[in-house]
């Protein structure tokens, strides 16, 4: 294993405390777990609250959305494992404005059975609960059995999206209707080059030759589409853009916006190599691209790769993107 | 003979000491099939158990809610919240109680089952934790003697346990192996195993 670190067991400890360290005026932790972070200042009093939870090693997911115009709250757990039942309780409650909460992550087993659990435990604060679940890796299941699928970085439109919302002043029902609709309206699909160490394992997640790339690989290296040899960045581009549009068609008209998003270690060069595609075929399809991210929002640690999140954008979904965040990783407005 | 608090601390003993043998066995079974912490899941929910044993309440309900909590706060695992799941239904069914009839088992567990199976979203036959829930309660069923319940729960568990054995993982992490997780163990019910063997007082 060659990472910078000090000691596996407190690589989370030591990432947060460095995190909050260097930017006071967004972050704190909450509650005792060390595990469960919230704005440094919290939203006004009768806002909706948004948490979400996952594990560690994808920042700026989770941790670093919390912010205004975004989440109140963040539990999160070691690396690729899930926080536990209690930690995802004090986020809610750290969340809690009075209004509600809603809980909008990721589509992983452990994360919805620790969320429900969490749901059960602030039952008894009165704190009322909805929850939207991200399942857009197109390349995770087929369209039949598309609720099975998993939450990647589609999450981040559903974060702003969500957060804006709350942000208006939105009842807990209009927030989580909205997030839905953010939800539903992306697709994702990855592909790595190359594997990353979770720091407890000591050892790569999985293999993969030098020349070799997978399509469709999940963030913890869940098994993808096809494996094969490396192709030209216009290849991987099209076919990616393929791959989501099979699932979600556009026309003439349609509103887009688009997440080319590096997965740690592919760098931004290489994702404006591949922009070049994504916007030629975006715009064949008669589609206008609004706000396009290009960046690291989504990642897994040291993987090399690259994922696509499309969203499909009515006049409220465009309006809520628009809308100012503000966190230590994104600003708009 | 009916279990009060002094009998479920006894059990409970027996199953932390049963965790912390069986530790580096369960890391290598769940190591095959998924990220190899099962041991260090129930050791550490185990440890945080035996941390407040002495603190628990005589009403049995919220001495298992109690130990519920401690698992929940010990683990994120999944396995970890389906067992504080597991607790947590049991715990509701003895609030107020400080006795418990051994005869009440048997159905007690089927509770267990079906809260695990809810939250999991599971369903039974898919080589997981619940199907040996299930051989534990429909076996255990109509049994009232503390010592035939005891001698009928050790040994479903660890026969749905080869029962399974051959079969292909469904649910769960498991199931990303598809057919490699032929001929092995169910991480999740060898553990359960161990842990019924470990209740009943029927470790080898």
């Amino acid at each position: 294993m060659k990472k910078i670190l000090n000691a596996p067991e407190a690589y989370v400890d030591e990432m947060l405390s460095g995190l909050i360290a260097a930017h006071p005026e967004y972050y704190r932790l909450h509650g005792e777990s060390g595990k469960v972070v919230a704005r440094a200042t919290p939203g006004k009093a009768g806002k909706v609250g948004i948490v979400t939870g996952g594990g560690s090693g994808h920042l700026p997911v989770f941790t670093g959305y919390v912010g205004t115009g975004l989440l109140d709250a963040c539990a999160i757990g070691d690396v690729f494992a899930s926080p536990s039942a209690e930690q995802m309780a004090d986020a809610i409650r750290a969340a809690d404005q009075g209004a509600g909460v809603l809980r909008l992550y990721g589509n992983y087993g452990g994360d919805v059975m620790n969320f429900d659990m969490a749901g059960d435990l602030v039952e008894f604060d009165d704190i009322a609960c909805t929850t939207v679940l991200l399942t857009d890796d197109v390349a995770s299941a087929p369209p039949a059995e598309a609720e099975k699928r998993r939450g990647v970085a589609g999450m981040v439109y559903a974060f702003k999206i969500a957060g804006a919302a709350a942000e208006e002043g939105r009842d807990l029902d209009a927030v989580t209707a909205v997030a839905q609709k953010a939800a539903d309206a992306c697709r994702s699909i990855g592909v790595a080059l190359s594997s990353c160490t979770v720091p407890q394992a000591g050892k790569p997640t999985f293999d993969i030759a030098d020349d070799e790339i997978e399509m469709g690989m999940g963030i913890h290296g869940e098994p993808g589409v096809w494996r094969g040899k490396l192709r030209t960045a216009d290849q991987i581009a099209g076919e990616m853009i393929d791959r989501l549009l099979a699932d979600m068609p556009l026309g003439q008209g349609d509103r887009v916006s688009i997440l080319v998003n590096s997965l740690g270690a592919t760098p931004p060069e290489e994702l404006y190599i591949l922009y070049n595609v994504v916007k030629a075929r975006l715009e064949g399809e008669g589609a206008t691209i609004v706000m396009p991210l290009v960046g690291r929002y989504a990642t897994s640690m040291e993987m090399a790769g690259v994922s696509f999140t499309l969203i499909k954008l009515d006049d409220e979904l465009e309006s809520l993107l628009k809308a100012p965040c503000d966190c230590a990783f994104w600003r708009v407005g | 003979m009916t279990i009060d608090i002094a009998a479920l601390r006894i059990g409970l003993a027996r199953v932390a000491a049963a965790m912390e043998r069986d530790f580096e066995e369960l890391n290598a079974a769940d190591g095959a099939l998924g990220d190899g912490d099962l041991g260090v899941t129930l050791t550490r929910g185990m440890r945080a158990i035996m941390a407040q044993a002495d603190d628990l309440p005589e009403d049995l309900g919220r001495a298992l809610l109690a130990c519920a909590q401690a698992f929940t706060k010990a683990s994120g695992s999944s396995y970890g919240t389906l067992m504080a799941t597991g607790l947590m239904a049991i715990a509701k069914e003895l609030k107020g109680e400080t006795t418990l009839d051994p005869a009440r088992i048997p159905d007690l567990v089927a509770k267990a089952r079906d809260q695990m199976q809810a939250r999991g979203k599971a369903d039974l036959g898919g080589k997981t934790v619940l199907d040996s829930l299930d051989a534990v309660a429909t076996a255990t069923a109509g049994k009232t003697d503390a010592s035939a319940l005891a001698d009928a729960a050790a040994t479903a568990a660890e026969t749905v346990l080869e029962t399974f054995r051959d079969k292909r993982a469904t649910v769960g992490r498991a199931r990303i192996f598809g057919d490699k997780s032929v001929g092995m163990d169910d991480p999740g019910m060898l553990a359960m195993a161990r842990i019924v063997r470990a209740l009943a007082a029927r470790d080898a």
